[in-house]
């Protein structure tokens, strides 16, 4: 029997030297399985508690997802044991992603909020974090009235143990202002975060991602170019980023630099295949088409990449025909679009492919070689 | 009328030594900044001037708090710089503006003299001006925010400045010797003016060769060995090599130092970091390539712009090319090694192998020289890429710990080398194989492919197996497995299950769906709807093993269920595949059976409900 404890040991340790990513997770579910197999509850909940971690930071919402709702199978079993409160942070982060899977219902979605807000009421707290996600669903869901009505009781209700930090919660703040085109405002308030005098996990990674195009807008090019060269380094080996990559992509694609693009193109478009969240597919395949509809319109018929096997239109001789990849992009996006659309009832996301248009109209030489 | 906010000094100056300001020590730094950058303004003035920076303790004969007397031979300061600079302390707080003020030669002055209230009450700073009329004034502070100036009774007999601290009674260990040369030493040991310390009357410099790896050595060893201690001394490690760093753009050089042994992965090396060699930081980040962990390095930089916390520089274009130099010498010593001592080379591989396997994978050339030489688990032990390219053409491998685990016992008794890729940027370098190498072949393995391996059966064996065959489909097809019959070693293992990795995740989200309240389980459903099919699991039953064999004969339908569904099992438990609750009610059920059927045949009583296996 103590070999097998042994092993999950090892196999947590060796999780611990390892960046975030598809590696860390699946050895961390290794060792789920090996707990699981030996009936041993309480380190299967520890275990997983580590893997919603991972899985988190590392792109894989949906095995976040499964791994918590086992733990919460097990809060419900047995309370004293498996505190929910303890698992309180986590759920906000599980229940933030539960949009980006279109098989997901609204009703589901509303339930897992109303949980989560009776969640945190039971301890008189958690009013700020519980206002920020239903804002953040509201959004991501299209739903603008909605949306602006959260933002105001969001940014005036108290901070607590379980607010998010200020400098993710600034990083939140600026995607509003993207949203309604105040690009002064967006880079003037992430001014600290750009200055690097405040940081957290996944900020500045995703912050410098933001602030491409309003920068683009503002004709701060410059600017512009340091947040792509900072930020995609940033970025480039964490498939938890794969919607930042996209936009970097189609900074790249605006400022005419499309061997760069080709370059991180067919670097991720393997993430994008496989990648659980949808809203994240979609941000890079509609990059994706924007990029190659710029190459299409540079005069090149036929580009030569290095995608993977996996890719359905994958050429053994690396040779693809610009148009027909353009296509597939699209035509990826757009059946994503159509999916949330219909689960949201509302047109943001084809709104957000139908933007591909006004990019091209703007689109403008920058070259960064 | 307009008012104005009456700051206190006193409150500014506490906020900056708890913001601002690491320690109290960094006195020292703002003053050696402030005279090497009088120093410099001098030279712009008069090309050609050299000069020097003086600290003087003087001790109390009355064994009062010592005085620190601070000299150069800079440019000074004229009486409007006086009141411009010493005299508008803190007139922003924005770091934007104290650096815009750093970048010019005395406007930082006034910035740095403010840290000198962290370990005194009064500063007097006498200074003549290269640029005035010849006058040396008197600026006296205090740190209740009142200065007076005058004309000194003393006069400096050429340009320069000189500082009195009188150190504060409770700051008095900030002004023993030992303190004062430590630190100057740290700050401005670099730097390429002489800095003089005089302590009773005897003086000593305190930087006489300048940065250790400009000095001139005999030999090639010497040097080594130099800038070896050297590395022990600002490290406090027994480095294991040194190579030297060099890049036009920002004009930087320096020596990065070969870490002893393995960093752990995300580990960012923190390097030694002179700014127009002054000490800027001990904890730069930034400076090379995100593979290049493998050293830290001690650099000297003239052209880099330095972040506001000065902890790191400016992400510019300038610093990614010189990023990008740096990486290059590395990379030289790295293809040095390879060339020249492939040896050398594997001893550092099994050491730093991440940071060769990421350059490797950015860097073609540099993949094509030392891909060959990385060492890889595989289902017969561990060999380099070139051993296992030279007996099995097409190369092998499993992405994940758990596949390989899967497959690597049977792969090895069928004397298949599988290899091990689940290890960080083990699946990327292979992959990456057929682009760089131009007539080699990867394939990604997985246990589902282990059966193509297997031997067939003969017609015989087929015809006698078929009602077996036909029976587990229909057994397992509850179970989404698929069932096929084949000879494979090594013969005790009587089945092999598999499946994909997409496989495994769906029979974890089945068994959290058992497990969670209907609130997830109906999240889980949608969740799963837009996942991937994958491919079917599958039992595969081996014929060399003896109990599969008598099955083969078995005519009882209800023990072949009972056995096929064992088996099932047994293969999931084999491959630690937790079981669900469906498939432990099988192993229940089962382990009843087989001890009702002992039961019997011992000629125990049969209670109702058993069920005997006659």
């Amino acid at each position: 029997m103590g070999d097998w404890r042994q092993q999950v040991e090892a196999l947590r340790e060796q999780a611990e030297g390892l960046p975030e990513g598809d590696a860390k997770v699946r050895t961390l579910e290794e060792a789920v399985r090996l707990a699981d197999t030996h009936g041993d509850v309480p380190l299967g909940y520890a275990l997983r508690d580590g893997l919603i971690d991972a899985a988190t930071f590392g792109g894989f919402p949906d095995k976040a997802l499964v791994a918590f709702a086992w733990c919460r199978g097990q809060q419900k079993k047995d309370p004293q044991r498996f505190d929910p409160e303890d698992m309180l942070w986590k759920q906000k982060w599980v229940v933030g992603r539960l949009d980006e899977f279109p098989h997901i219902s609204r009703k589901q979605i509303a339930d897992a909020l109303d949980d989560v807000e009776q969640s945190f009421a039971k301890l008189d707290a958690g009013q700020r974090a519980a206002l920020k996600l239903r804002y953040q669903m509201a959004r991501d869901m299209g739903d603008t009235a909605e949306a602006e009505r959260l933002w105001e009781a969001w940014l005036v209700a108290p901070r607590d143990h379980l607010t998010d930090c200020r400098v993710c919660e600034l990083d939140d703040e600026l995607d509003h202002h993207v949203d309604r085109g105040e690009w002064e405002q967006a880079v003037k308030k992430a001014k600290p975060i750009l200055d690097g005098r405040q940081s957290c996990a996944e900020i500045p990674h995703l912050t410098l991602g933001t602030l491409l195009y309003p920068f683009f807008k503002l004709n701060r090019l410059e600017e512009a170019r340091a947040c792509h060269v900072r930020g995609y380094a940033m970025v480039a080996k964490n498939r938890e980023f794969l919607a930042t990559v996209g936009e970097h992509l189609e900074f790249l694609a605006l400022t005419g630099n499309l061997s760069r693009g080709l370059t991180v193109l067919e670097k991720h478009l393997g993430w994008a295949l496989e990648h659980s969240s949808h809203r994240d597919r979609f941000t890079f395949y509609a990059a994706g088409s924007f990029l190659l509809g710029q190459v299409t319109a540079d005069g090149r018929e036929e580009v030569s990449l290095r995608l993977p096997k996996a890719f359905p239109l994958h050429a053994v001789d690396g040779g693809y025909a610009t148009r027909a990849l353009r296509d597939w992009m699209e035509t990826q996006a757009r059946d994503i679009a159509a999916r949330f659309d219909a689960r949201n009832g509302t047109a943001r996301f084809m709104e957000l492919l139908a933007r591909n248009e006004v990019l091209a109209k703007e689109a403008r030489l920058f070259p960064l070689d | 009328m307009d008012h104005r906010f009456q700051v206190s000094l006193r409150g500014v100056i506490d906020l900056l030594s708890h913001h601002l300001y690491s320690s109290p020590g960094v006195y020292v730094r703002e003053l050696l900044q402030n005279a090497t950058d009088a120093l410099r303004a001098r030279q712009q003035l008069e090309p050609g001037a050299s000069g020097s920076v003086g600290l003087e303790l003087r001790e109390k004969q009355d064994g009062g708090p010592p005085t620190l007397l601070f000299t150069d031979e800079g440019v000074g300061l004229t009486e409007e710089e006086i009141h411009r600079f010493l005299a508008t302390i803190g007139e922003s707080s924005k770091r934007e503006v104290l650096e815009a003020r750093r970048n010019d030669f005395i406007g930082q002055f006034g910035i740095g003299l403010l840290s000198c209230f962290m370990v005194c009450d009064e500063l007097l700073v006498v200074t003549r001006s290269a640029r005035g009329d010849g006058r040396t004034l008197e600026w006296r502070g205090r740190h209740d925010g009142t200065y007076d100036v005058r004309v000194s009774e003393h006069p400096l007999d050429a340009p320069g400045t000189h500082v009195y601290l009188v150190a504060r009674e409770d700051m008095a260990e900030w002004f023993t010797p030992e303190r004062v040369r430590q630190l100057a030493r740290h700050y401005g040991g670099l730097l390429p003016f002489p800095v003089r310390l005089t302590v009773n009357g005897a003086t000593e410099q305190l930087n006489p060769d300048g940065p250790p790896w400009r000095r001139l050595y005999e030999t090639a060893g010497e040097k080594r060995q130099a800038l070896l201690a050297y590395g022990r001394e600002v490290f406090g490690t027994d480095f294991l090599d040194v190579i030297p760093l060099r890049s036009a753009a920002g004009d930087v050089d320096g020596v990065a130092f070969v870490l002893p042994a393995s960093p752990h992965f995300n580990a960012k090396q923190k390097h030694r970091v002179y700014l127009k060699h002054m000490l800027l930081s001990e904890s730069a980040e930034n400076l090379l390539p995100e593979w290049a962990f493998f050293v830290k390095c001690v650099v000297n930089a003239n052209g880099l712009r330095p972040t506001a916390s000065r902890e790191s520089f400016y992400e510019d274009t300038v610093l990614s090319q010189a990023r990008e130099a740096l990486g290059q010498s590395l990379r030289q010593y790295l293809m040095d090694l390879a060339r020249e001592e492939p040896r050398a080379l594997q001893r550092l591989i099994a050491l730093h192998g991440l940071s060769v396997k990421g350059l490797a994978l950015d860097d073609d050339d540099f993949y094509r020289l030392v891909i060959d030489w990385l060492p890889f688990e595989t289902s017969l032990g561990m060999m380099t890429l070139a051993d296992y390219r030279r007996s099995w053409p097409v190369v092998r491998y499993t992405p994940t710990m758990d596949g390989f685990r899967q497959v690597a016992r049977v792969a090895a008794a069928q004397g298949l080398c599988v290899l091990n890729a689940a290890y960080t940027h083990d699946t990327a370098l292979l992959e990456k194989l057929p682009h760089v190498v131009s007539d080699a072949q990867v394939s990604a393995f997985s246990s589902a492919d282990l059966p193509q391996t297997f031997e067939e059966l003969t017609l015989d064996e087929r015809e006698a197996i078929y009602p077996l065959l036909r029976l587990a489909e229909g057994v397992l097809a509850p179970f989404r497995c698929g069932v096929e019959v084949k000879k494979f070693f090594p013969a005790e293992v009587p089945t092999l299950y598999s499946s994909d990795a997409e496989g495994a995740f769906r029979r974890d989200a089945a068994r959290a769906k058992e497990e969670s309240d209907d609130l997830y389980a109906g999240v889980l459903d949608g969740v799963m709807a837009g996942a991937g099919g994958g491919e079917q699991a599958q039992l595969c039953l081996n014929l060399h093993n003896p109990v599969v064999r008598r099955l083969a004969a078995v005519e009882s339908r209800e023990l072949l269920k009972v056995s096929v569904e064992m088996l099932y099992v047994q293969a999931l438990l084999l491959g630690q595949h937790p079981l669900n609750a469906q498939e432990m009610a099988l192993l229940n059920h089962g382990l009843l059976g087989l001890i009702a059927a002992r039961l019997d045949e011992g000629g125990g009583s049969s209670g109702p409900g058993s069920r005997g296996m006659h």
